[in-house]
């Protein structure tokens, strides 16, 4: 009887062992970058009794939102071995020129939205083309490029950004549909637009092969050059986004909008479980790393403590979540576990 | 022969240099080619409104007849490490400056090289931020008690207790740590006044909003907010999260936040307070007087004595007057909405000191057609009080450095 029961427990052991071998490494990530997120929402409760509510929730969704935007383009970018240096500049051009050529009226809106996002969408080609046709590696191409963009800017505006966005813009960043802020809804439209995109479409797909191995995806037959151009245009098309919605929120423009979003959107990405050298993310991820620096940085604030005591928890949980939250670390976990057990 | 010319310009290079350096012993000469004062507009960074309206104020009066004869202006921008900026010191002396009109990155670093140029003979106005090295003119309001004064006006709103958020400048710089220092001055002596959230801002509208939104997800029930540059993004993020309650805030000189202030339907659901702050206009202020020393017309003050204060501006939201041309006129202070951008710092004129400038100079650089230099009022000049660390070394405060110069408590603590 003893024996039987011992070789029972230890057949279920054995298939307990399989499914959780069956769940997906990246699955195990963003789960936990999600839950650490949750975790810290309700953990926050003990510094302000307004935290771990709803309206919490709205405001980190809200205030991440614009992170999100940017950090799909830059995940798209770091998927092919590149980085993105120029959002920054492409946030600010954005911005700029919604707030100069809108000019606090609607007319001309359903034209201006696409002549504005075409124009960032320049910016992201040239710096494509830099990089793979001219090989030029793509820190120096784009942070080359977000300079000469920012200058534009500085010029093109002589240091003080005039006008505001069309109030259709202002008004939908304040509205609000059925209780919850409207550029949520635009956030979770995104969220699966982008998950569809970077995993499930033929495009991502090929995106995935040139960032995996740029010589095999070449000998297969995969258009490599192209491949990389549009990523990059991609990812100035979302940072373009990113200025535009911001502007809606300031209901203005600022020279230095795009600042505060070029290191987030790189530290998102890798947060949420893609490989910085490329070819291996997962955008559900990269929003989930968006959240939690958002829902970190709520936190902090609210904290009454030294700016410098916020700065070194902030990227003492940014290491963490790195660190701790990969799914060898798990692995490495259930080993012990089952050692002792 | 090619060498031959080179050397002759050298040789003549080398007399030249030699006759401006006899000739700095007494004031100064002008030393461009053709004979035009050579003056240098040294700038951290431009890249906010404030920054290029103070600049754009020194563009637009050395443009003005009749210093559009007189003075050949450069503008260099150096970012915003120290090190460049004294480099760039360090050529503009090589190359003869009279003056440097500049906004300091850092009131210490600069020191040395700013001794240096003094030896040389060249003139040092720095407005709004300073500099510790005695020979050079510090012409800021920094001095004039932004944050104890803004603090007790909030105190006073607030009838002395509440839950309140700081809305900081930049981490680690001496002007945020002097505003902070005078207006935790005044909170401290107010029990009742709870600082529930503090946070920077980095004296920029949309970064105040997002740092302000964060703290109210915290602090819903926020009674009054204190700010520094970029207070008009504090009302907007308080729109956002209830679009029926504002609550005080004090804050300094955008547009958008003094016609909020002078907003009845804002008034009506609770925002009070007072804009006060930093002007661009000292940079005006600052280049004209050293214009005045360099022509003449003005006596140099001695060493130690060269911390010039510009006025602290206060408009409480009953005292917001709207222009109606491009200058202020008839004792206005803002514009109305849509002629600027909500960012843009209405302090560029002073009709007093500064009666030369309209609102194209502030924009764009450009002189006020029909300008004329005028003099400086005779009382123009006021010294501002020692502050170790921010204008002298080695210097002690006075000690009614937190005294209240436009406001009185109206609640006891």
């Amino acid at each position: 009887m003893q024996n039987e029961k011992t070789i029972a427990s230890a057949v279920a052991e054995q298939e307990d062992n399989r499914a959780t071998a069956k769940i997906s490494g990246e699955f195990v990530t963003i789960a936990a970058i999600f839950g650490l997120t949750f975790a810290m929402i309700l953990a926050s409760r003990a510094i302000s009794p307004s935290f771990g509510s709803w309206s919490q929730v709205e405001t980190i969704l809200y205030l991440s939102s614009f992170l999100v935007f940017c950090a799909f383009g830059q995940g798209l970018v770091i998927l092919v071995r590149g980085l993105d240096l120029s959002i920054a500049s492409v946030i600010t051009l954005g911005g700029v020129l919604t707030a100069s050529l809108m000019n606090g009226s609607n007319e001309g809106f359903l034209y201006l939205v696409p002549a504005i996002l075409g124009a960032c969408i320049v910016v992201g080609l040239i710096s494509g083309i830099g990089v793979a046709y001219f090989r030029v590696p793509p820190f120096i191409m784009t942070m080359a490029v977000g300079l000469i963009v920012y200058s534009l800017c500085l010029g093109f505006t002589r240091g003080t950004p005039r006008g505001y966005p069309a109030p259709l813009l202002s008004g939908f960043m304040q509205d609000k549909f059925l209780g919850v802020p409207a550029p949520v809804y635009l956030l979770l439209a995104f969220v699966v637009f982008g998950t569809i995109l970077q995993s499930y479409s033929v495009f991502g797909r090929k995106l995935n092969a040139v960032g995996n191995n740029p010589l095999a995806a070449y000998i297969a037959g995969l258009p490599s050059g192209v491949l990389i151009v549009s990523a990059y245009a991609m990812s100035a098309l979302c940072a373009g986004f990113t200025g535009m919605m911001l502007a809606g929120y300031a209901n203005g423009a600022t020279l230095r909008m795009g600042d505060s979003y070029l290191l987030p959107s790189i530290a998102a990405v890798v947060v949420g479980g893609s490989s910085i050298l490329g070819g291996q993310g997962n955008f559900v991820g990269t929003v989930g790393g968006a959240l939690l620096l958002t829902a970190l940085a709520t936190i902090l604030t609210a904290l009454g403590i030294e700016q410098g005591w916020k700065t070194i928890m902030e990227g003492g949980v940014i290491l963490f979540a790195l660190i701790a939250l990969r799914e060898q670390s798990f692995a490495f976990l259930r080993e012990v576990l089952g050692k002792r057990g | 022969m090619k060498l031959t010319k080179t050397a002759k310009a050298l040789a003549l290079a080398a007399l030249v240099g030699a006759g401006t350096q006899l000739a700095s012993t007494d004031v100064a000469s002008a030393k461009t080619a053709d004979g035009k004062w050579l003056i240098y507009l040294s700038l951290s960074y431009s890249g906010n409104s404030w920054q290029s309206e103070a600049a754009n104020i020194v563009k637009a009066l050395a443009a003005t007849p009749p210093f559009k004869d007189t003075v050949e202006l450069v503008e260099v921008i150096s970012g915003t490490d120290p090190q460049a900026q004294i480099s760039d010191y360090e050529s503009m002396i090589a190359k003869g400056a009279d003056g440097i009109v500049s906004f300091p990155i850092s009131s210490t670093a600069l020191n040395r090289v700013v001794q240096r140029g003094c030896k040389e003979g060249v003139l040092f106005f720095m407005y709004d931020a300073t500099v510790t090295e005695q020979c050079a003119y510090n012409i800021s309001y920094i001095t004039s008690g932004f944050g104890e004064n803004t603090a007790q006006a909030l105190v006073n709103a607030l009838d002395g207790k509440g839950k309140i958020f700081l809305s900081r400048g930049v981490p680690g710089n001496s002007v945020d740590d002097r505003h902070t220092n005078g207006a935790m001055h005044i909170f401290n002596q107010y029990p009742g006044i709870d600082v529930v959230a503090e946070y920077y801002s980095y004296w920029d509208d949309r970064t105040t909003q997002q740092e302000t939104a964060k703290a109210l997800a915290a602090h819903p029930d926020v009674d009054g907010i204190w700010a520094q540059a970029g207070e008009y993004g504090a009302i907007q993020a308080l729109l956002q999260a209830n679009p029926n309650r504002l609550v005080p805030v004090t804050g300094e000189n955008s547009n958008g936040f003094r016609l909020a202030l002078a907003n009845p339907d804002y008034q009506a659901i609770g925002l009070d307070g007072v804009s006060a702050g930093s002007p661009p206009a000292q940079s005006g202020f600052a280049f004209k007087i050293m214009m005045e020393i360099l022509n003449g017309t003005r006596e140099p003050l001695p060493e130690g004595q060269r911390n010039i204060e510009y006025p602290l501006p206060w408009v409480p939201g009953d005292a917001v007057k709207l222009c109606e041309g491009d200058k202020f006129e008839n004792g206005c202070n803002t514009f109305p909405e849509g002629k600027v951008p909500s960012s843009f710092v209405t302090e560029v004129f002073n009709p007093e000191l500064l009666p030369e400038l309209s609102l194209a100079s502030a924009l764009e650089g450009k002189p006020t057609e029909g300008a004329e230099i005028q003099p400086l009022p005779a009382d123009a000049v006021k010294a501002a009080p020692n502050e170790p660390g921010i204008n002298c070394r080695q210097c002690e405060a006075p000690e009614n450095l937190y005294h209240l110069t436009k406001v009185e408590p109206t609640v006891q603590p």
